[in-house]
């Protein structure tokens, strides 16, 4: 239940961090490939994603090459979230 | 001179020559906010990131640029503030965050020549690209940009506008140096008013413009900025202007004022209007507020007059309308110091 609590708002952030005009947390599937086509996130939005989890959960995110394993599905970003957040 | 041959504006009203009074959106504390359009064909994915000011300029222009057959030499645009409460968004962060990591959306989105360049993107334009920031006259510097773009490139067409947003900062600010009134003032009451300070606008107008007078909705003859605080200096350069730009017994169809009811001004415009003995007297800002680049807004209701050959009662100050408007003088103030005059004929 922590975990699914834990996406939902992951994904409330996601919208509110990106804008995403007329997105609801359930348009978007834990599994759904954030930099896809159907998100149509682009580069700029991987900056705001590593933003958003240094502000809301403490996690900085240094070496790109960690930002593309942890960015990939609301999935991967809540694993993450649970292992390293400091808030 | 210069031809107009398209022009849109997104502006506190869905039309800026609403037919009568009643159907005149209203402000509310003293701020006529845009009725903002449905932003058909902005990509979702760009427009989500715009601030308001790149929101209204590219929604304005847009449609211009699809719907112009010749080839877009450049984007001329006019901007006091540019995308001032994104600005504001990202200056605070840098406070909040303690320079940390910082979300580069509202930065970009917040300089002034965003909506000159997301245009540009838009639509693949490489031509000339600028953005003019002179305060009051931001817009006026666009259009004699404009101007002599045309006299080096006579068979050149450009996209000229004008573009300012309301934020709460520069709307504070504003009113804390007596721009903006103290008490509640209907806009549809404005001229009533005998407070200083005036209402707060915001709004982008858009024009296609070159130097091909056929199919024209409305050519501008002349241009004139100055920087003034003397009543009469203002007068004598009026003179002076007309004098140099109206043909042997030519008279002004319509002189529209830029009165905003700030007590402080109305010298200005009461001095104009004396000299404009034979022509309507008409004003414009209980439509639109008042900002920067205002002019922008006062120049789509200049063109529509000329094109439509309608002028509603309820912009008519004294009404001496004999025929057809065929010339239309714009007299616009910026915060009483920033003049300029816009001659705009048929």
């Amino acid at each position: 239940m922590e975990n699914e609590e834990l996406k939902h708002k992951l994904k409330e952030q996601i919208i509110k961090y990106l804008n995403l005009l007329e997105k609801t947390p359930a348009d978007i599937k834990d599994d759904q490939v954030l930099f896809g086509e159907e998100l149509g996130l682009d580069s700029i939005d991987s900056v705001e994603l590593i933003v958003l989890l240094e502000r809301e959960y403490g996690i900085k995110i240094k070496d790109p090459k960690e930002g593309r394993k942890v960015l990939v599905d609301v999935n991967t970003m809540a694993d993450y979230i649970k292992e390293h957040r400091t808030r | 001179m210069i031809y107009v041959h398209q022009i849109a504006a997104v502006s506190p009203q869905r039309d800026l020559l609403v037919e009568t009074i009643d159907e005149v959106n209203e402000s509310v504390n003293n701020i006529l906010k845009v009725v903002e359009p449905p932003y058909e064909g902005i990509p979702l994915s760009i427009l989500r990131r715009m601030g308001k000011a790149v929101r209204m300029g590219v929604g304005a222009a847009l449609p211009l640029i699809k719907n112009t057959t010749v080839p877009l030499n450049g984007i001329v645009i006019g901007t006091a503030n540019g995308g001032m409460e994104d600005c504001i968004k990202f200056l605070n962060q840098v406070i909040e965050f303690e320079e940390g990591t910082l979300t580069p959306t509202n930065f970009v989105q917040s300089t002034p020549n965003a909506i000159a360049a997301q245009l540009s993107l838009l639509s693949s334009n490489k031509g000339y690209n600028i953005t003019h920031v002179n305060r009051g006259l931001a817009f006026e510097n666009a259009l004699l940009d404009v101007w002599m773009l045309l006299k080096e490139n006579p068979s050149h067409t450009y996209l000229l506008g004008g573009v300012e947003e309301i934020s709460s900062y520069n709307y504070n600010i504003d009113h804390l140096a007596n721009w903006f009134k103290d008490e509640e003032v209907s806009n549809k009451k404005l001229y009533h008013s005998t407070s200083k300070g005036t209402l707060s606008g915001e709004g982008a107008a858009m024009f296609i413009v070159n130097n091909d007078p056929q199919d024209a909705i409305a050519k501008i003859d002349a241009l004139h900025l100055m920087h003034a605080e003397d009543v009469s200096e203002v007068k004598s350069q009026l003179i002076h202007f007309l004098n140099k730009h109206l043909g042997k017994g030519e008279l002004v169809d319509v002189f529209l004022s830029g009165e905003s009811g700030d007590i402080r001004f109305v010298s200005f415009f009461q001095n104009c209007e004396h000299h404009m003995k034979d022509s309507t007297i008409a004003r414009f800002k209980h439509l639109t507020g008042d900002f920067a680049t205002v002019s922008a807004l006062s120049l789509n209701i200049a063109c529509q007059v000329v094109n439509k050959n309608i002028l509603p009662d309820h912009l008519i100050k004294i009404n001496r309308h004999k025929h057809s408007v065929n010339t239309v003088l714009i007299y616009n103030l910026h915060k009483g110091v920033q003049h300029s005059f816009m001659l705009v004929r048929k």
